[in-house]
């Protein structure tokens, strides 16, 4: 088998994916509320609990942080209703149909959600540094711009993973909500893993999240940012093949008793 | 005697019917996991965050986020109430009828009420079981009673809320900011003392801001506060003249431009 064109496609599918689903979902005011929002909620309650903790060098990482559990959030919504989405506008049979793998097809619209999670990144660091006077002096600048993107790659090849396995759960909404929290608490995204009892931790070190977010915080505030980063990647990498045999079981499910279309 | 049955009926019937009918997301696993779930989660967050900040006790953080929690009802709700009604096309036959609208909408918001302190008390047992931080035994009652109180404070904002979806169409746009507006400025996450004054101020004038302050001192063993039970209970009543005063201009405006049912 050739597979020449299909890794010359690949690259072209995932960007012009990515490209159509972040304009698509940019269209939104209601989306692009909940990833800016609710980020800003929280850099502002982080800046003044920061300030009255006597602790106004960490405002910058008060503010990234804030803008992480943004992308987090954006993550969790976006991806973990990314089949549902396309089953309520009626395209997913065609999807399913496209000779294209379901996994590629999906795997631009997770990555979507994650980059729709940047507006909050860039939204909280400029609140912060607007409003509340935050320099910006990151420790590594240009690392940060680095750890930023690959931060997203890791949490949209995650979000993959919560597309394949809420479509297997009817009530998938149910636990997505309260899935926000604790995986800001166990990511270390404002607050130190290590506060943190110590039977979480393996869980946290499972988590892409707590190795995208120690990489951006060390790119911020100083610290080793690229092995984190890569062990983000690397997790990222191994929850997309863990979605891929997900969704190749989904989808065959599905075909074989004729559900695709049911909500 | 028989008008004040039909009354009566009215509010505890028909507010039954509509909630049921118009807060319909709640099946079972949504009601554990966003309503319950979620904002139990959202106490250690914040539990957390404030020992590794120092700048509140674990109670601060439990008691506050507690009383919080029934905003997502009471808000979410409130506004549902009416502007569900518009989506689903059922405003016009509601409006169509002969009673009076302050029983009506009343019977509505009542629901609410139940559903938040129900919420409220839930995560208070599960957080203070949870982080072993007992509540005393005699605050019960005036706990209860405070909560109470809060609950119907909040429902009757997001009446007021609701109000607006008589007249806009992304009225859930506005109760994502309103239910964050909550989350920032009636201290129940953060020290109001932390916040500027005009923060403080907008506080003041909001639901659940003078109930966490209550519920604070109830666990701590103070006591019941009345001023603060009555500032908590103005601030209600204030609200819902706001909500009857809204929906009575609304409804009226959109008789003349023939909008009630418009999308």
């Amino acid at each position: 088998m050739n597979t020449g064109p299909l890794v010359k496609r690949v690259p072209r599918l995932v960007l012009v994916g990515v490209r159509t689903h972040v304009s698509y979902m940019s269209r939104s005011p209601l989306e692009i509320t909940f990833a800016v929002l609710v980020p800003l909620v929280y850099a502002t309650l982080a800046v003044y609990l920061f300030r009255a903790a006597g602790d106004p060098d960490r405002l910058l990482t008060a503010s990234v942080g804030a803008g992480l559990m943004g992308i987090w959030g954006s993550v969790l919504f976006g991806s973990g209703g990314a089949v549902q989405n396309q089953r309520w506008l009626g395209t997913l049979e065609t999807l399913v149909v496209a000779p294209t793998p379901l996994a590629l097809v999906l795997l631009p619209i997770t990555l979507a959600t994650a980059v729709i999670g940047t507006y909050a990144m860039g939204a909280t660091v400029l609140w912060g540094v607007l409003l509340f006077d935050v320099p910006l002096d990151f420790a590594h600048p240009l690392l940060f711009l680095v750890a930023v993107p690959v931060c997203v790659l890791a949490l949209g090849m995650t979000g993959l993973l919560l597309a394949a396995t809420f479509v297997l759960l009817r009530n998938a909404n149910a636990l997505a909500n309260p899935l926000d929290t604790p995986v800001w608490l166990l990511s270390g995204l404002l607050v130190p893993v290590t506060v943190l009892p110590a039977w979480t931790h393996p869980v946290s070190w499972a988590l892409p999240t707590t190795w995208g977010a120690r990489a951006v915080h060390a790119a911020t505030s100083g610290g080793d940012v690229v092995a984190p980063l890569l062990a983000a990647v690397a997790l990222g990498a191994g929850y997309a093949l863990a979605a891929v045999l997900v969704l190749g079981r989904v989808e065959r499910r599905a075909r074989a008793a004729a559900t695709l279309a049911l909500t | 005697m028989f008008r004040f049955l039909g009354t009566a009926r009215l509010v505890v019937v028909g507010g039954a019917i509509s909630y049921r009918a118009l807060f319909n997301w709640t099946t079972p696993p949504m009601f554990i996991g966003t309503l319950l779930v979620g904002p139990l989660l959202q106490v250690f967050f914040f539990v957390f965050l404030g020992r590794e900040l120092g700048v509140a006790d674990d109670r601060f953080h439990l008691v506050g986020n507690a009383v919080l929690a029934a905003s997502a009802s009471c808000v979410y709700g409130g506004t549902m109430a009416v502007a569900n009604e518009r989506r689903y096309g059922t405003l016009g036959a509601v409006l169509l009828s002969p009673r009076h609208r302050v029983p009506l909408w009343a019977g509505r918001a009542l629901p609410y009420v139940l559903n938040g302190l129900f919420v409220s008390a839930f995560v208070l047992a599960a957080a203070s079981l949870v982080l072993g931080l007992p509540v005393p035994t005699r605050a019960l009652p005036g706990l209860a009673l405070v909560l109470l109180v809060a609950a119907g404070a909040c429902s009757a904002f997001g009446l007021a809320l609701g109000a607006l979806g008589l007249r806009f169409r992304d009225v859930f746009l506005v109760s994502n900011v309103a239910s964050s507006g909550l989350l920032l400025l009636t201290g129940a996450a953060v020290p109001r003392e932390t916040l500027p004054q005009w923060m403080r101020a907008a506080g003041e004038l909001l639901p659940l801001t003078h109930a966490a302050d209550a519920a604070r001192g109830l666990t701590a063993g103070a006591g019941l506060d009345r001023v603060l039970l009555g500032a908590e209970l103005a601030v209600g009543a204030g609200w819902a003249l706001v909500a009857v005063a809204l929906l009575a201009l609304f409804e009226r405006g959109s008789r003349r431009r023939a909008t009630l049912d418009t999308m």
